[in-house]
């Protein structure tokens, strides 16, 4: 087994012409990577660009069909992630790869080799707080992970990675589920990994500022190729985007100024409880009126997802009162609500929004079977439904043989405009759109918040929650950055930006001038 | 009054052994509602060995033995082929009623062996059961082998990135938890009740089922929870002893089935759980495939 | 697997045609017959001679006919009644309480006509059949509602619930009918008084009219899960609840509602067996065996997949087998059980044969590119 020196500047893992096909795609085409000790090179492109069959590949989870890997000069095949772990690959996923409900330390020593048979946690815990000391983590090793915020978890994931002798660290998507100030910490542990000669590789989708910001260099990939590959000092964030897409400019959004109308949704002092039993939302108030949109900014996790539910009908409250076209609708059943016209567009648009063993026709049925007009006496007609997607599924450009396919063969972006198709085929009086954007493509993001603002336009009363402060400012009318279940406050979109709302996001109260 | 208190320890070892078994595999994610059928297998082989060679270990080996075997037959159901662990588990149930009516038929009637030997008063199996316990909550909570079994059933994808062979440990669980399962049934049939009849678990192997979901997946309360059981069930055989003539003794005999239920019912309220919190192995039940 | 420039893969089915499930499903039928024949052959005995003994009594003969079209038509019954809740993704395994409350309901009602002392007492059947019938249903209601809204209230396990309530059942029928219980034959023996002779259920060629419930009440529930408004809620929870959920659909009520009408007809199966089938009328001594027989439901609702117009042949094919697995064993001086070792060995051919509803085996050329595209995501 080559071992990995940790020398600054000297070649430590080197890819060349990595190729993978899967049926039908060609994911990695003949790609060349390389990185040394105490550098930090980013890998950017948008999804379906290839990362994340590149990123499986360099940690064995994937084979690669043609190329080569190389760890410190000599060849590796690695079969297993096991294999990569061993010769220094450190792999921080972005979906959480923790168990919460086992302590920080448990899951620290989940598959050290030193271990032990009886587990010596009292050794572990001084090496690791040694550690976490050196680059920078705050961690408490006997809490539980469930109990730690989302910058914690994936610190804890970061020093699991380095506890099992690191020399590579690939982040993936590292700073998507962070506040600005955990973001602010992030980069400065990364920098500090890098000063002890670590090698770490970042994964980035959209972010360019963050690439900018701490890398040596850049890999940009496109379709399966590189396209670019720049030292990071001699790039601009346009010409990243320009090699990112191909094209320069990202967002064309309708945007027309609509007339308010009556106020739609009004909530007062409302407060719910979280699974575990916590307050999720206290004491929110706002209101939304016809062709509004209020815009919830927050890192995920700070009680949006609770409020969504709320107003949908699908969670409890502990107080407050929730009122739609000035009737008290607090107690009211999920269901009477869509027959009332609220619209929801969940984040989970897999495991909520639609369901994935029904064909498209019996997903729109799931706004529809309870309508008379399409099951008369309670006998479905699926052939008026049947009308109805096929329609739909023009109209909104939903790529499929048909609607007898079934829901899961649909891509994300396709998924998500045939879910929007059906919830504003309802001509809601209020939308809920939670996360509409969230993992997906250029392409596919532009379309829906064309759609959102079109139903703006068509008096629609929308409740937009975002974790992308660009994505919440450039849509709303209003922004209200959400921080542990709290606003922090309420902004005209025109008077905010990204510094401001981005502060609030983490609990801070900077002053807000009005234009 | 002492004598039906040794026999509900006897009834609360066979409760303790069974239960623990398939703590062991639900530790692990893997869910087997076919205990009943895996003890009746080990019961009933356990019992023909035993009867035909006249060697009591003789029978309890070969009850491990094929306790294992059906363990890695619900393993390849449920681990390799990824099916649903209840259709699995149902198939076993009924596969080991079916089939032990069938096989134990021609040795319908009692043992003819003398009794197991007592030691200090109780059935040896009883401290047998006990050290199970502790050896048990001792693996689980203290080693390395432990963390692994319970991180492969919180989460599988994530015991799989940090190095950890999901099959092989839920292998593991799954065919220890068959072997005891086996164990247990041949305590049931060779010093309990060595009395062979058709189906005469009655019922013994969905009540342990019912006890792990108790005790909240700890070894230790499972065991107050298989002793209440055990005594609860020599109550309803002879009522007399606490409320003579009250009711039918065939109503007796529902009573700890009813009083499971109850339990079940009081630990699935929202009270008992935000109080108590959820130790659910979270991916119980639920088939893993490497992506 | 590689066999010669060919390699086998395994591959996930998107949504398994009707036809393709009924094919897996024939062959898994085969597969345990050919296994059963290992059971023959240890009992000595050859196995096609052992088969045709069955089949040429289940189904040529004319006093096995009718026997196997009556436990036909109780397995139908007991499948519809699991077939409900599996749609929603719940497991009945309530089956057996829940006809032996069909029985009792039924009797019960017998019992407050005053039917008890003796079975020449007159009831006009235009009103005692249907009120036995609607007890009985009712009776298998109320005990399969408890699971239901124990599951869909508080989550309990159904699994174990409704196993719970198979043995408080069995011991309340044991209650109810030995040792000077309510419903206790007057003559004395361990099993119930005699239906009124008044109150046989009509027949034509010895098979009761309870066919015709069966498969109107198959054809019935086909019917409802491809078009009405309830059926799709059912779907939608089984397939996904929390979407279901998201669309409505009231996660407590839709299992309370399945384990009811689940239950109603497994109470019909109870009615169906103690009160219409010739020369049983009563809660017999042996009620037990009926209980495990209707096991054969669930092994009929796994291999129907969920449709109640494939559990039609299937449940005809298993009344014969059983049927005349006993003949055989009688006949071929078999030992005792033969009916349920079939029981055992068909359940886990089955459970086996589930990766095929889930998984097909594609074959590719070894050199080759897979050509099959599938689902691009």
């Amino acid at each position: 087994m080559p071992q990995v020196s940790l020398s600054r500047g000297e070649m430590v893992l080197e890819a060349r012409g990595i190729t993978k096909r899967f049926p039908g795609v060609l994911a990695n085409d003949n790609i060349d990577f390389d990185i040394k000790g105490g550098e930090i090179h980013a890998i950017l492109g948008e999804n379906g660009a290839g990362k994340t069959t590149l990123m499986n590949i360099l940690f064995g989870f994937y084979q690669p069909d043609e190329g080569e890997l190389f760890i410190g000069g000599k060849e590796v095949n690695f079969k297993s992630p096991l294999d990569a772990i061993e010769l220094g690959i450190g792999m921080v996923h972005q979906k959480r790869k923790l168990i919460p409900a086992h302590s920080v330390i448990e899951n620290i020593m989940l598959g050290h080799p030193h271990a032990g048979n009886i587990l010596n946690k009292n050794k572990a815990k001084t090496e690791i707080a040694e550690l976490s000391e050196k680059y920078g983590f705050k961690i408490d090793l006997n809490a539980k992970v469930w109990q730690l915020s989302e910058g914690q978890k994936q610190g804890v994931e970061i020093i699991k990675a380095l506890y099992r002798g690191a020399k590579v660290l690939i982040l993936d998507e590292p700073t998507s589920a962070l506040s600005p100030p955990e973001t602010k910490n992030l980069l400065e542990s990364i920098n500090a990994m890098a000063q002890h000669n670590l090698a770490v590789v970042p994964f980035i989708t959209h972010k360019l500022p963050i690439v900018l910001a701490i890398s040596d260099r850049v890999t940009v990939l496109r379709r399966g190729k590189v396209t670019a590959q720049f030292k990071t000092k001699d790039v601009t964030e346009k010409s990243l985007a320009k090699s990112m897409i191909g094209r320069e400019v990202i967002f064309k959004l309708a945007r027309e100024e609509v007339e308010f109308g009556n106020p739609v949704l009004q909530v007062e002092n409302l407060s719910a409880n979280s699974e575990r039993g916590h307050l999720a939302i206290q004491g929110l108030s706002f209101s939304i009126r016809e062709g509004e949109i209020f815009g919830i900014a927050g890192v995920s996790g700070n009680g949006q997802e609770e409020l969504a539910e709320v107003l949908a009908g699908l969670r409890k409250t502990v107080g407050g009162r929730v009122l739609l076209d000035g009737e008290d609708i607090t107690h009211h059943s999920c269901l009477k609500r869509w027959r009332k016209g609220v619209g929801y567009i969940p984040a989970e648009r897999n495991d909520v929004g639609s369901i994935g063993d029904f064909s498209l026709t019996e997903n729109v049925a799931m706004n529809y079977y309870f309508d008379d007009r399409y099951a008369p006496g309670g006998i479905i007609s699926y052939q008026k439904l049947r009308t109805m997607t096929e329609e739909l599924i023009s109209e909104y450009g939903v790529a499929t043989p048909g609607p007898e396919i079934t829901a899961k063969s649909l891509s994300g972006g396709n998924l998500q405009k045939l879910i929007l198709a059906r919830v504003l085929s309802l001509k809601p009086r209020l939308l809920i759109a939670n996360l509409p954007t969230q993992g997906l493509d250029v392409g596919a993001i532009e379309f829906v918040q064309n759609k959102l603002l079109q139903a703006k336009k068509d008096k629609t009363a929308i409740l937009l929650i975002s974790g992308d402060i660009e994505e919440a400012l450039a849509l709303s009318d209003w922004v209200a950055p959400i921080y542990e279940g709290e606003f922090m406050d309420i902004i005209p979109a025109k008077d905010a930006n990204m510094d401001i709302v981005g502060a609030m996001m983490a609990g801070l109260r900077p002053k807000v001038e009005t234009k | 009054m002492l004598e039906l208190f040794v026999r509900s320890l006897d009834a609360s070892t066979v409760f303790t052994i069974a239960a623990l078994a398939e703590l062991i595999g639900q530790r692990s994610g893997i869910l087997n509602v076919g205990i009943e059928g895996v003890m009746l297998f080990g019961a009933t082989l356990g019992f023909i060995v035993a009867q035909t060679t006249g060697d009591y270990l003789l029978g309890i080996i070969v009850a491990i033995a094929i306790g294992g075997i059906i363990g890695l037959i619900h393993g390849f159901f449920s681990i390799t082929l990824g099916g649903d662990q209840v259709v699995s588990g149902k198939g076993i149930w009924i596969f080991g009623f079916g089939l032990t009516t069938y096989i134990g038929n021609p040795y319908t009637g009692p043992l003819n062996l003398p009794r197991i030997a007592k030691i200090g008063g109780a059935s040896p199996f009883f401290y047998i059961a006990g050290a199970l316990i502790i050896i048990v909550w001792f693996v689980l909570t203290k080693t390395s082998l432990g963390l692994k079994i319970r991180s492969v059933g919180e989460n599988p994808s994530v015991a799989e990135v940090s190095g950890i062979s999901v099959s092989k440990i839920r292998y593991l669980c799954v065919v220890t938890s068959g072997m005891l399962m086996g164990l247990a049934g041949a305590v049931y049939a060779l010093d309990y009740n060595p009395v062979w009849n058709y189906n005469f678990i009655m019922g013994w192997g969905f009540i342990a089922l019912a006890l792990v979901f108790f005790s909240m997946w700890n070894p230790i309360i499972l065991l107050g929870g298989s002793v209440l059981v055990g005594a609860l069930w020599q109550l309803a055989l002879n009522p007399q002893f606490v409320l003579p003539g009250i009711m039918s003794r065939y109503l007796w005999r529902t009573v700890p089935f009813g009083i499971t239920i109850a339990a079940l019912l009081v630990m699935s309220t929202k009270w008992f759980r935000t109080r108590w919190g959820a130790a659910k192995p979270e991916a119980l039940g639920l088939p893993y495939k490497k992506e | 697997m590689k066999i010669g420039s060919y390699e086998l893969k395994l591959e996930k089915r998107e949504r398994i045609s009707g036809f393709k499930a009924t094919f897996i499903s024939l062959i898994s039928i085969i597969c345990a017959l050919l296994l059963f024949s290992l059971i023959f052959l240890e009992a000595g005995v050859n196995p096609l001679i052992g088969y045709k003994e069955i089949f040429s009594f289940a189904f040529f003969n004319p006093n096995g006919l009718p026997l196997t079209i009556n436990r036909s038509i109780f397995i139908l019954l007991c499948t519809c009644g699991f077939i409900i809740p599996f749609r929603a993704g719940l497991w009945n395994i309530g089956m057996v309480g829940q006809l032996y409350a069909g029985a009792l309901g039924a009797f019960a009602v017998l019992y407050a006509l005053g039917a008890r002392p003796t079975p020449s007492i007159y009831i006009a059947p235009a009103l005692g059949i249907p009120l036995m019938m609607l007890a009985a249903g009712m009776g298998g209601a109320v005990i399969g509602g408890i699971a239901g809204y124990i599951r869909g209230r508080f989550k309990v396990n159904e699994i174990v619930a409704t196993m719970m309530i198979n043995f408080i059942g069995f011991w309340i029928v044991a209650y109810m009918i030995k040792e000077g219980g309510p419903f206790m034959n007057p003559v004395g023996r361990s099993e119930s008084f005699d239906l009124p002779y008044s109150l046989r259920a009509p027949q034509y060629m010895g098979l009761p009219f309870t066919l015709v419930v069966a498969l109107l009440l198959a054809f019935l529930l086909h019917w409802f899960f491809a078009k009405t408004r309830l059926g799709y809620q059912i779907k939608a929870y089984g397939l996904n609840p929390s979407a279901a959920r998201y669309a409505g659909i009231n996660p407590v009520l839709i299992p309370f509602l399945v384990f009811i009408l689940g239950g109603f007809i497994a109470g019909l199966a109870g009615y169906h067996y103690f009160g219409a089938v010739p020369g049983v009328y009563k809660i017999a001594r042996n009620y037990l065996e009926y209980g495990d027989l209707s096991f054969y439901g669930i092994i009929c609702g796994l291999i129907a997949t969920g449709n109640p117009l494939a559990a039609i042949p299937i449940s005809l094919l298993f009344g014969g087998l059983t049927n005349g697995g006993r003949f055989a064993q009688g006949k071929l001086q078999t030992g005792f059980g033969v009916d349920y070792a079939l029981l055992g060995i068909m359940m886990i051919t089955m459970v086996a044969f589930q990766f095929f509803y889930r998984y097909k085996i594609i074959r590719v050329k070894h050199d080759e590119e897979i050509t099959d595209v599938g689902a691009i995501r």
